[in-house]
């Protein structure tokens, strides 16, 4: 059901889209096996693309050439694809999306250099674009990424960390590639100032509203839809917005407690999971990650007239209501 | 130039390699990034030679020390169970280096050595995971991965640069010292590329010790051969030299 929105969605550059899927292919293409089949891997895993869309349809509003465009978008792609493989070392996490993961299928260190050369090729993808601000807009993005990352070690765990902190992390972990993503984009295709400039804040209201979505569904989706076990953050000690939402509960104590120290027994984790769902936390956190989504529509309605409009329209508040 | 103002130069590119990726929280949990004294010598080398440093050349220099930082980094996490906060951190503090070597470059708009240093990451990734791999392979194809992994991100460099009349020198010199490590390693049983490159074959490690030890006298006898023909300060030759007295 979400495959097909997701295919409606996309319909208008359909093509273009399967442009940058076998540019993935061949992105991923190596001298050495083991790469290639941990690159097949990750490419028969699928994933949404939704930031080469997003690059896509913002660069929609500049001169818009495929050719030139799946520069930018590849590499988008192949930074998030590498960073899952790594943060999936980080995670210690054998699934993702129903299939094992590349450390689990081999093992740390494969999936070590299968990131690093990933994000390499992205690098030797990304070089065929001139443009100095793309450069300093993507390798910031690529920093700040990383940042967001060890922060999200440090607070693991961490009940008294503000919703202001939650904000941060996941602005950096998330939104950012996101908002790059509209934004060069807007750059890359030479669209106007003020358009880039809308594009990328819409980009950020979308990241979050979507990560915030990420969160939710971590606790309400099962375990088929997630292809992992749900809860998967708490058990690894990622506090997010629910769980900031109701770490007082008096009823929800005793599994924060155990899940630091000893992790959740079976039953114990299908008891928090029921807490949870039940909890108004999951009203609340949806009507956080709504106000983002209607900060994201206000900045597509200051968008010149465009038939895109409707589609960065659509694609927000799909990615807002998804199920999976 | 004497030996003391080539420490002094390795030492400076060391400094400003730190200070371009300083972290705290990575600093505070990993401590700061390794970097090979040897690396960072042939960096300089044509700098010490003679060459005349512009402030692209500077950063440049930094940038290939801050990749080698970032892929060693790497090779510190664990096969399996890298689970703890080190571990975890030790991950991202190589994805951080390899970002900040990347917004370095990008902000001086040196898009050529971005281009080239990321086609050597990337040979460099396909020799690296190659003791993975099922694939059988021989003793002079196995070096060749370790020439490659030791020597790539400084060959393309100098290509950048101009500075190819030095290549050879320098994938030898750091190929002759990683294989001493890895002669040692073997030695003493303990993990290494080569243990782990032979150890599907069920050779027997006496017999790749030896051959080793051959190929090292080899390689010192060449090296020797070559630092009498290039065109290099003595000062740099003799520094050379003790990278490789057996």
């Amino acid at each position: 059901m979400e495959k097909m929105k997701i295919k409606m969605l996309y319909a208008d550059i359909k093509s273009d889209i399967e442009v940058i899927e076998n540019e993935l292919e061949q992105a991923l293409n190596s001298s050495s096996h083991l790469l290639n089949d941990a690159s097949v891997h990750l490419l028969q895993a699928g994933g949404k693309r939704i930031r080469p869309v997003f690059t896509l349809l913002s660069a929609k509003f500049g001169d818009y050439n495929i050719d030139r465009m799946k520069n930018i978008a590849v590499p988008l792609e192949l930074i998030h694809m590498g960073s899952l493989v790594h943060d999936d070392v980080i995670d210690n996490s054998d699934m993702r999306r129903g299939r094992e993961t590349v450390k689990a299928q081999w093992n740390n260190r494969v999936a070590m250099y299968t990131g690093n050369f990933i994000f390499a090729r992205a690098l030797q993808y990304v070089t065929s674009i001139e443009n100095p601000r793309a450069h300093q807009i993507l390798a910031k993005t690529m920093v700040e990424l990383v940042n967001g990352e060890v922060i999200q070690i440090e607070d693991k765990f961490r009940l008294d960390q503000s919703l202001k902190d939650y904000f941060r992390r996941i602005k950096r972990k998330t939104a950012l590639l996101i908002e790059s993503s509209c934004e060069l984009g807007a750059v890359v295709s030479g669209a106007d100032e003020k358009t880039a400039r809308h594009l990328k804040r819409y980009g950020y209201f979308v990241g979050m509203s979507f990560q915030i979505v990420d969160d939710i569904l971590d606790f309400t989706a099962t375990d088929k839809q997630l292809g992992k076990p749900a809860g998967s953050d708490l058990m690894n000690g990622n506090v997010t917005l629910p769980i900031l939402l109701m770490k007082d509960d008096p009823q929800l104590a005793p599994y924060l407690t155990k899940v630091a120290v000893a992790g959740l027994t079976e039953e114990e984790r299908q008891n928090m999971l029921a807490l949870v769902r039940n909890s108004e936390a999951i009203k609340e956190a949806t009507h956080i990650s709504n106000l983002y989504l209607k900060k994201a529509l206000k900045e597509v309605e200051a968008l010149p007239k465009h038939p895109m409009k409707k589609k960065l329209r659509d694609i927000a508040l799909f990615m807002g209501k998804r199920k999976s | 130039m004497n030996a003391t103002s080539i420490t002094q130069s390795v030492q400076t590119l060391k400094s400003n390699i730190l200070q371009h990726v300083h972290h705290r929280a990575l600093l505070q949990n990993v401590g700061q990034p390794t970097l090979q004294e040897e690396q960072l010598f042939f960096i300089q080398l044509p700098f010490l030679n003679g060459a005349l440093m512009n402030d692209e050349h500077q950063i440049s220099a930094v940038t290939v020390g801050i990749v080698h930082a970032s892929l060693t980094e790497h090779e510190k996490v664990k096969e399996v169970e890298a689970t703890s906060k080190e571990q975890q951190l030790l991950v991202l503090s190589g994805d951080y280096y390899s970002g900040r070597y990347y917004q370095l470059l990008a902000q001086s708009g040196n898009i050529s050595l971005i281009q080239k240093l990321s086609e050597g990451i990337v040979n460099r990734c396909e020799h690296q995971i190659r003791v993975y791999e099922a694939q059988k392979r021989s003793f002079e194809q196995w070096i060749e991965s370790l020439m490659v992994i030791e020597s790539e991100l400084i060959a393309q460099y100098y290509d950048v640069y101009g500075f190819a009349s030095y290549t050879e020198l320098m994938k030898r010199t750091l190929t002759y010292i990683r294989l001493k490590k890895e002669l040692d390693l073997l030695k003493k049983g303990q993990p290494c590329f080569l243990y782990k490159a032979f150890a599907a074959d069920s050779i027997m490690m006496d017999s790749i010790i030896e051959a080793l030890q051959d190929h090292l006298y080899d390689m010192e006898r060449q090296l020797r051969e070559d630092l009498t023909n290039i065109d290099l300060k003595d000062e740099l030759k003799h520094s050379i030299e003790q990278y490789i007295t057996f």
